[in-house]
């Protein structure tokens, strides 16, 4: 099809090319990686590489409940935050799929909370929250539906964190899955969404199938970001109390900074590689179909 | 879905808008009733004094360069990389070129608080820590394996011809990036673009992890001390946030849906 002679003379170029973003991505992602493994077995702290210590790191967390009840939490919090941003994503496309007035409006309203600082969101869902003149319980007590402070953010921590996601994530999902609807034959549509005799069941026959890769991408994208997720949780509830919302980046972070840990803490990190090598195998799949 | 349409719509947007809407609310407070008295969903004493003053205090004024900087810095280093390797992925014949768009793509999936430890110590030995110039260096590792995939997808659709009748024409292969594959590839650079500032303006972890001094925070890593009340003037903190963040969060809005063409590239087909 191409010139080979062409091509073989572009291979300095295209190794030009490609510099800035390995120089800049691969490169010292590898490194870090690399040395997150070494830190793993190793007694690190600031300022020294510390000695090999074998799986001491690894033996010390299995060792202590805080661990455990961090990895349950993480659990809890990317299976139940996924799910829901998934329900309201799937209700957020169902009803602006088809064209109506204000439609343009209404879906840049409710992107919004996505592109909106997330630093900025939690700390406004902090005082919302908050049982010190919190905004929700101010709204309750002026309607008379509560005398006291709700205080959902120490008696719920890991729901409200949660809460938080959703509100935050959910948007993300609706634009995927509108982008899948897309995908779908006009007519066939139509009668899925239009209200009649059988709306759900032909809906989930005729529709769900073409919004699968809609589904599973934002999924994977979901799983990963709240495995990884740091800034809702330290702002709102800072893994508290008694470690109820603790989850991997703020248990690493408080190790590795607020400890000096930093061999423990690596430790505490490399648990997100399995789940990562998961939804890995599972995104290949997904790109090859 | 006629009738019900509204049901769903109106909660949603309600809930969706309320915090943005209570923070534009503090902006607008005097300074005396910010969070701790009044009503929290009104300004009692409407002002704009917050968004006047901010601006002579010093520390605003840097944090607000700090996060412009940043956020451009990362943007333009991100697209510019992005589209190198997307077209020498995409029309250069490179070996394994496949295998290394694939690398880009697990890359971009990687949890970015995996490693934020080993990154620290890389930035004290490169002596950037506690400046502005850490997340320069950092933010494009996050931008760049999204932007390559999506470069190269975008290069991989369009019609063999354009870039082959350019060559057979005499067209060095720079130029045909530059006249013939730039004037199409702005959709998806903009793309790149959009998720190169929601990358800068939705990190917390790095910009607290690696910038310990104030003064070279950005707005969002220095407003975390809201939160543990930290900030003496919480009026003109939310001024300063409302003043950055709603301008770009609408315009990003509004471009919501080729956002999401990029975001599911190679996977949902349009």
């Amino acid at each position: 099809m191409r010139n080979p002679a062409r091509l073989r003379g572009s291979r300095a170029l295209a190794l030009l090319l490609l510099a800035p973003a390995v120089l800049l991505c691969l490169l010292p992602i590898t490194y870090a990686l690399a040395l997150e493994l070494w830190f793993s077995v190793s007694s690190a702290a600031p300022g020294t590489d510390g000695g090999f210590v074998g799986l001491a790191n690894f033996q010390f967390l299995a060792g202590l409940d805080s661990f455990w009840q961090m990895l349950f939490n993480s659990a809890a919090y990317l299976v139940s935050g996924t799910l829901l941003k998934l329900l309201f994503g799937l209700l957020m496309a169902l009803a602006l799929v088809r064209p109506f007035p204000g439609r343009r409006l209404l879906y840049a309203g409710l992107f919004l909370p996505f592109i909106f600082p997330v630093v900025l969101g939690t700390i406004a869902w902090y005082f919302l929250l908050t049982n010190v003149h919190g905004a929700l319980d101010y709204l309750l007590q002026g309607a008379h539906l509560t005398q006291q402070p709700l205080d959902l953010k120490s008696r719920l921590p890991l729901l409200s964190v949660v809460a938080v996601n959703v509100w935050h994530g959910s948007a993300l999902f609706g634009v995927l899955l509108l982008a899948g609807m897309r995908s779908v034959p006009a007519d066939q549509l139509d009668a899925a969404v239009v209200d009649g005799a059988a709306p759900v069941r032909r809906f989930l026959h005729i529709v769900v199938p073409y919004l699968r890769p809609a589904a599973v991408l934002g999924c994977l994208l979901s799983v990963l970001g709240n495995f990884g997720d740091f800034a809702t949780v330290e702002l709102l509830t800072r893994g508290g109390p008694l470690g109820r919302s603790q989850i991997v980046s703020t248990f690493a972070f408080e190790n590795a900074l607020l400890s000096g840990a930093l061999g423990l803490g690596a430790a505490v990190a490399l648990v997100m590689v399995p789940v990562y090598l998961v939804a890995l195998a599972v995104a290949f799949r997904l790109i090859r179909e | 879905m006629r009738l019900l349409r509204p049901l769903i719509l109106a909660p949603m947007l309600a809930i969706s808008l309320a915090p943005i809407f209570w923070m534009t609310v503090q902006a607008f407070k005097a300074e005396s009733d910010a969070l701790a008295t009044g009503n929290p969903w009104w300004p009692d004493h409407p002002t704009l004094a917050n968004f006047v003053t901010l601006f002579t205090e010093p520390q605003f004024v840097g944090w607000i360069l700090n996060t412009a900087g940043v956020t451009v810095a990362t943007a333009l280093i991100g697209v510019c990389a992005s589209l190198l390797a997307g077209y020498a992925l995409a029309y250069l014949g490179l070996p394994h070129s496949r295998s290394l768009v694939l690398v880009f793509f697990g890359t971009y999936l990687l949890p970015q608080s995996v490693l934020f430890i080993p990154l620290l110590r890389l930035l004290a030995e490169l002596h950037l820590l506690n400046t502005p110039w850490a997340l320069v260096a950092t933010y494009p590792s996050l931008v760049i394996p999204f932007g390559t995939w999506v470069m190269w997808t975008f290069f991989r659709r369009l019609p063999r011809d354009l870039v082959d009748s350019a060559l057979a024409d005499g067209a060095g292969l720079l130029e045909v990036l530059r006249d013939v594959l730039l004037p199409v590839a702005w959709p998806a650079l903009g793309t790149v673009a959009v998720y190169a500032v929601a990358v800068a303006f939705n990190d917390y972890l790095y910009t607290t992890t690696f910038i310990q001094e104030t003064s070279g925070q950005t707005l969002w890593g220095a407003l975390g001390a809201l939160v543990s009340a930290d900030i003496s003037n919480p009026g003109e903190s939310f001024a300063a946030a409302v003043l950055v963040a709603t301008p770009v969060a609408v315009l990003c809005a509004m471009f919501a849906e080729s956002f999401a063409r990029g975001i599911g590239a190679g996977v949902i087909e349009t």
